[in-house]
């Protein structure tokens, strides 16, 4: 087998192994979203409510 | 605007990676380990831009959350360059630079290929959504690259000790934050939880730090005693 041929079959299973373990670690995840690359303050990802519907013949 | 206490682990964060530059060029390593320095130049800025980002709009802003995932994204590329380049300096010596290469960017465009096929279906904040999960997925990739990177340096008996010392910090820093997932799930509702991924990424910079402070280029370490079972 050709080292490149090897270096192709390695990093599919480097590939196919880290999205298995996220797969397992993030299986019963509640949605909570982590970032750990710089220290700065998640944005705060809220909903933000719909307006009412404005209902026709009201002013 | 976040609370004190995430805005004094911010600066706290900012101050490590700046105290590793600075311990770089004190040393005179700056060149050698030139790919460390650059992620955490680019985190720096990072900071700086979020910081303005945040100052102007807010934390529950769109334009905050954008730049918050694209600047997130491109520290997750950037680290994942530096474990490439750590792997280059365990494997350079042995002649398989330009196969670490070519394995790099076929993980690379792997992983970017995956994201893609998650995200795709997406119809709102496409791009957002895939900046995110590409970090996400970068992250578990260099976790297993590390893993892999630490078998190595055992199985080559690699003795230079600042090399051995970033690499076991990656891997901790790597354990912890996939580690931090089943934290989470568990205790939610404890607001120390909130600062569990800033604390995080004090980590990296802080050992990184020390390792350049106590280690010359010269020094070495035995690997075996680090992994032995006392008797």
């Amino acid at each position: 087998m050709s080292r490149k041929l090897g270096t192709l079959v390695l990093a599919m299973g480097i590939l196919v192994g880290a999205m298995g373990l996220k797969t397992v670690l993030t299986a019963h995840a509640n949605g909570t979203v982590l970032m750990a690359n710089n220290p700065a303050p998640f944005p705060d990802i809220k909903q933000k409510p719909k307006p009412a519907p404005v209902q026709p013949g009201r002013n | 605007m976040p609370g004190s206490v995430a805005l004094f682990i911010w600066c706290l964060g900012t101050l490590l990676e700046l105290c590793f530059v600075v311990c770089s060029l004190v040393r005179k390593s700056f060149v050698r380990y030139f790919f460390l320095n650059l992620y955490f130049i680019l985190s720096i800025l990072t900071s700086a831009i979020r910081f303005l980002t945040l100052n102007a709009y807010g934390d529950s802003s769109e334009q905050y959350i954008h730049a918050y995932f694209y600047t997130d994204a491109l520290l997750t590329l950037g680290l994942f360059v530096a474990l490439i380049s750590l792997y280059s300096h365990v494997f350079g010596e042995l002649g398989f630079s330009k196969q670490i290469r070519y394995g790099a960017v076929l993980l690379l465009l792997g992983t970017a290929a995956f994201s893609y096929g998650v995200v795709r279906e997406s119809e709102a904040r496409l791009a957002t959504k895939f900046a995110y999960e590409l970090s996400q997925n970068l992250y578990f990739v260099g976790l297993v690259l590390t893993y892999i990177l630490w078998g190595a340096v055992l199985k080559l008996r690699e003795a230079r000790a600042r090399l051995v010392q970033f690499i076991l910090s990656l891997g901790l820093y790597f354990s912890a934050y996939a580690a931090s997932y089943a934290l989470v799930n568990l205790a939610d509702k404890f607001s120390v939880i909130r600062y569990l991924s800033q604390l995080l990424a004090c980590l990296l910079p802080l050992s990184w730090s020390i390792t350049m402070l106590r280690h010359t280029e010269d020094s070495r370490i035995a690997t075996a005693p680090l992994v032995a079972v006392p008797r």
